[in-house]
Formats: structure tokens, sequence, C-alpha cells
């Protein structure tokens, strides 16, 4: 297995640069990542630099609260599918789910995806927000929808994923729904025990810095 | 002399206006419940503070709270990396103008101001501007980030595209509002009508005062029960 075919490399801090985004993609091109996932106003910047490669591209909306209205998400993601994106990684409405506003969290995703069609799209939980049950009720709604995997985290809050979640997940969704773990996930060693649990896929920002640290180690 | 000057004119200022005009009320946590945000509006018309600040899916919730007072619904936009596109800022500003919002706080894209795409600062905020020109716009900053040319530049960037306010933070970065950077931002505005609101971290009377002593016309805060009555606060944001 190629575990870098299954790693979303992700550079989403507020203060990320052109320059960075820059060098992020050379890294994410030369590394053969499957993906790299950026704010939606470098969407543009990133298609042009990853045109013709196998990398995709994939932004976030609704990001990190999740708490913007349901148009709003609606427009951001059909505009990044404009600009370039070739995923769409939507935050839930963790607000709606903790007032029991179940409709409401189902039409958020809902109308998500069907303004962008065939787009897989992703719906991150923000698993360090919710308890057991409620990761369940999420799973549930996920379930209810035709979205194409399920995210642990957004990487903006005080924890990730941890495999425990993972499990609960896969026990809830079952093959129906694939599984992205993320958030804290900083070595390849982790990576691989995530993608032997049931993720599907290993989002990180700072492996492949590591990684290459490491590499720099060993030779000094 | 001067000071006692200063300090009179403080006094005269609070007479006019009362500390809880100075408050924007919020709530901005993504686990904020509908409960959560019925309670905020509660007590921001008890309280009459200025407004109630909310993520952009509680506007309309918010507004049907509020009808039949004086409090005013603030929506946060680009909330809270001001990484998103101009373009969907501007549609999440509009939506949230047509759901009732009153004033909007949109987050300034702080990585175009990093790669000294000063165009493209400018642009996203005079886009979202546009489609406002008659309510308040407040162009957030995020200080913490910034140093002192970041800040004085982007104060300017925000001042040139027709923010109505410079805010300080959104109150999710690793720090919120302080003295030297808001006396800055006050300096900046002096010569032109924008305002500056301090934000982040602000919880206590005297802290509050602090900022408006120096001349700020809003204090963005989940403590604003406690600033107002002098209590110790209860929430962390």
């Amino acid at each position: 297995m190629n575990i870098f075919k299954h790693i979303d490399y992700s550079l989403l801090k507020s203060t990320t640069t052109e320059r960075e985004i820059i060098d992020f993609c050379h890294d994410a091109k030369d590394n053969q990542l499957n993906s790299v996932c950026v704010n939606s106003s470098y969407v543009a910047l990133a298609k042009q630099l990853l045109n013709n490669t196998s990398v995709k591209i994939c932004t976030v909306v609704g990001f990190p609260l999740g708490a913007m209205s349901t148009e709003a998400k609606v427009y951001e993601a059909q505009k990044a599918i404009k600009d370039g994106a070739d995923e769409i990684d939507m935050v839930m409405n963790l607000g709606y789910l903790k007032s029991k506003n179940y409709v409401s969290v189902l039409k958020d995703i809902t109308d998500v995806k069907l303004a962008i069609g065939t787009v897989p799209l992703k719906v991150v939980l923000e698993i360090s927000e919710l308890n057991k049950n409620e990761i369940i009720k999420a799973c549930e709604i996920c379930l209810d929808t035709n979205i194409d995997y399920i995210k642990t985290s957004s990487g903006f809050t005080k924890s990730g994923a941890t495999l425990t979640c993972i499990k609960m997940i896969k026990k809830t969704v079952k093959n129906r729904i694939k599984i992205i773990a993320s958030g804290g996930i900083n070595s390849l060693e982790t990576a691989k025990k995530y993608l032997e649990t049931g993720a599907h896929r290993v989002d990180t920002s700072n492996l492949l810095k590591v990684e290459i640290d490491n590499l720099s180690h060993s030779y000094s | 002399m001067q000071v006692a000057f200063r300090y009179f004119v403080f006094l005269i200022l609070i007479y006019l206006k009362q500390l809880n005009d100075y408050i924007d009320h919020t709530l901005l946590k993504a686990t904020a419940t509908k409960e959560d945000i019925i309670e905020l509006c509660e007590e921001a018309k008890r309280f009459k503070f200025y407004s109630v600040c909310v993520n952009s899916s509680y506007v309309s919730m918010a507004k049907e709270q509020l009808k039949n007072s004086d409090v005013k619904v603030c929506s946060v936009i680009g909330f809270p990396l001001g990484a998103m596109t101009t373009k969907a800022k501007v549609y999440e500003a509009q939506n949230a103008l047509k759901n009732g919002a009153d004033e909007i706080d949109m987050v300034m894209n702080i990585g175009f101001l990093k790669s000294k795409d000063f165009d493209g600062v400018r642009n996203d905020i005079e886009g979202v501007k546009q489609k406002m020109p008659n309510n308040i716009l407040k162009v957030i900053l995020e200080t913490c980030y910034l140093d002192e040319s970041e800040i004085i530049k982007a104060s300017e960037l925000a001042i040139q595209s027709g923010a109505d306010f410079i805010k300080t933070s959104t109150g999710f970065g690793p720090g919120g509002a302080r003295i030297e950077d808001v006396k800055l931002m006050l300096e900046l505005a002096e010569s032109s009508p924008v305002k500056v609101k301090a934000s982040g971290g602000i919880k206590d009377t005297n802290t509050a005062l602090e900022y408006i002593n120096l001349g700020v016309s809003r204090i963005g805060t989940s403590s604003g029960i406690a600033i107002i009555s002098g209590t110790p606060p209860t929430s962390h944001y």
C-alpha cells in the first residue's frame, strides 16, 4: 500500500501566505499525495499550481465553526467548485445538533450536496465537541444523506481523532460512508494505525514536515 | 491639566452613554444551542446591550427574539479565519442582512495581508461594504497574528476600503485585545470617521473602562453582564 495515496494534506491556518501555498502544493505534488486542502480563498491559486497533476484540491466550507447559514455554505461550496475545487469539506452545524434540531442539521448537509452534485462531500463532525450519543446521532443523520465521507475533526479545537471514535463511527456507518481521521495526526506510524482501524484516509497538516525532519535527523 | 480635562470628557461620555451601550453581547462558539441564543437575547434586552453578536446561522432567530427591542443584531462573516473567498463573504453578508442583521463583523483576509496582496485585502472589504452602504461594517484585524507594521497596514487598508469600525480580535486566536494595539488603531482612525472596537479577553469592568477611556466605541465580549454589574465573569469566551 502506498500510504501517501491515503493522505490528505491540509494547510488551513488563517495566516497562510501565497508563498506557503506554493511550497505546500509542490510538497504534495512531489510526494504524490491524494489531495491538498486549503481555505476557499486559495482554491484558484492551488488549482493553477496543481493543474495536470493527480493531486486533488479540496476546500473547506463553513470552517471551522460550521455555524454559518446553510445558504452561505451552499454558495461558498459552489463558488469553490467554480474556482477548481475537486472535493468539499463542510463542518456540520454543531449548534443545531446540540439543540436537537436534526431536521436543520440534515437540511444543511443535503442542501450543500444537492448544490455540488457529483463532487465528493465530506462532513466534519468535530468529535472533540460531542459526546458519544451525539457522535452516533451525527453519523445517523449522515446516513440519511448521500455524502461520501465523514471526517472526525477540523483541527481547530482542543483535540482531534481518536482510534476509539473511528471504531464507533465505523460501527454506526458500516461501509456506507468512508471515514477520514483528522486532527493531531503527525506521524506516518499514527497514520497507519488509523488506516488499519477503519479510516479510509488520513488528513494531516504536519506529517510531511515531521517525516522530513526525521529524515534529516537520520542523516545528521 | 490635560489629564484632568480628558477625565472630565470621559465622565461626560459615560454620563451620556452608559456602559451597556458599548457592549456587543457575544456568543460565537460552534456548540451554542438555540436555548443559549435565546438566553443571550433575553440578557441583551434586560441589560440594554447595544447588540448581540452571533454566527450567521442564528441571525434570523436572534432577530425574532429581539423584535420590539432596541437591541441590534450583529453577524460575523468569514469567521473566524477570514480565509474564505471574497464572493462567499459578500454572499454570507447579504444573506445575514436579509435575515435581519443590522451590523456585520467580517474577518480580514489575514493570509492576503501577510502575502502583501494589499489589493486582495482591499477588494475583500470593498466587496462586502458595497453591498451594505447603510449598515455598519466592522473589520476584524486579528491583531494577535500581526506585528506593529502589519496592524498599521491592516488598519489603513480597512479605513480606505470603507470599514465603519476596525476591530481587534475574533476571540478565537491565541490572544485578544491589547492596550498598545488599541492605542495604535485609535491613532490611525483618528483623522477618519472610523471607530474602534476592542474584543477578545475583555471580561471585567476595569478592563472595559480602560478601553473606553482610551476612546474605543464598542466592546465585544461574552462577559457583558459581569462587566456592567462588576461581578466576576463566568464565561471563558
